[in-house]
């Protein structure tokens, strides 16, 4: 069953076909949240928050349009109203975190702190740069994910990318050095 | 230079890297590269860093969330056809009221059968709803708990 005709089904009441939609996409979903929120648990519960805000706003989905950048809207609203409302409480964990997969490129101690130095980074340059280099999105993409102008794109994920290389930097991560 | 020109040349660098043609042209960047060590360095860096993660992936997450969503979709459909119940019986109030007016014109009488709209209009919303007036549901339910 294809998404659009999923969807078509979920409108006319039948729950069930939704599943199809939620097993597609969960995988993405939870690792877009784990990357904005850092927190295994927090990012379980905005994924799952957001499929039900996607399913009651089905009505109002665009089936000319894929499923997923709409549902990641949806998705990234919910991380950020979770991430303002844990504001007091403490960040995620590295451990919680893992969005890299084990490559032979990376000892596992690197790939820690590599993920240890982007879980330091305020949640926006890091959804950022995972939306760039993890999923390959384009300044256009992005643009259109994130509601900014490509020319905000191109400012901010230099900065993201600045203030990312700093902390490699203090972690002494190899290949990256001071000036 | 001042810093400014050398954090857009560097900006636009890492765009064109990055396959976006940025407002500056190229020539212009090329032209200030040649003469900027310090900009040629901080773009090696950063590239440093697209060169990493090109070797890097997203890991494949396993958890499976359909079984703590399944039990809220219910409700969310409940909802929908609420949504669908209200505006239903907001067009039976404009029916009912624009009969009403209709009956209200002095020294006019539409006879028998004209009586009988109303009561035609709503067993018609009923029919199109699916509902049974006559129906009570006996289910306690707590409105608002989701979790």
């Amino acid at each position: 069953m294809d998404d659009h005709e999923a969807i078509e089904r979920c409108r006319a009441g039948d729950n069930e076909a939704f599943r199809h939609v939620v097993e597609r996409y969960q995988a993405e979903a939870i690792g877009h949240a784990i990357a904005i929120l850092g927190n295994r648990e927090d990012a379980m519960d905005a994924v799952q928050d957001a499929f039900i805000d996607a399913f009651k706003a089905l009505d109002r989905l665009d089936l000319t349009r894929r499923f997923y950048p709409w549902f990641y809207v949806i998705l990234r609203n919910r991380c950020y109203k979770l991430a303002e409302g844990r504001k007091n409480r403490d960040m995620g964990n590295v451990d919680e975190m893992q969005i890299l997969a084990p490559t032979a490129s990376l000892q596992p101690e690197d790939t820690n702190l590599l993920e240890r130095a982007m879980l330091e980074l305020p949640i926006e340059d890091r959804e950022l740069i995972t939306l760039r280099h993890l999923d390959g999105l384009s300044y256009q993409e992005l643009a259109e994910r994130l509601k900014v102008p490509p020319g905000t794109i191109m400012s901010r994920l230099y900065h993201a990318r600045k203030l990312l290389r700093k902390k490699l930097v203090r972690y002494s991560f190899a290949g990256f050095s001071e000036r | 230079m001042v810093d400014s020109d050398c954090e857009n040349i560097c900006m636009a660098a890492m765009a064109i890297a990055d396959g976006y043609q940025p407002e500056l042209s190229a020539e212009r960047i090329e032209a200030h590269l040649a003469d900027c060590s310090d900009c040629r360095r901080e773009i090696s860096q950063l590239q440093a860093l697209s060169s990493l993660f090109a070797t890097q992936q997203r890991l494949r997450r396993t958890e499976d969330v359909w079984n703590r969503i399944e039990r809220e979709l219910p409700d969310a459909s409940a909802s929908r056809s609420t949504a669908r119940a209200s505006y239903s019986f907001m067009v039976l109030g404009v029916l009912l009221l624009g009969y009403r007016l209709i009956e209200l014109i002095p020294d006019r009488h539409f006879g028998f059968l004209f009586k009988l709209v109303p009561v035609l209009v709503v067993i018609a919303a009923f029919a199109y709803l699916r509902e049974n007036p006559f129906k009570i549901d006996s289910d306690l339910r707590l409105e608002g708990v989701t979790r």
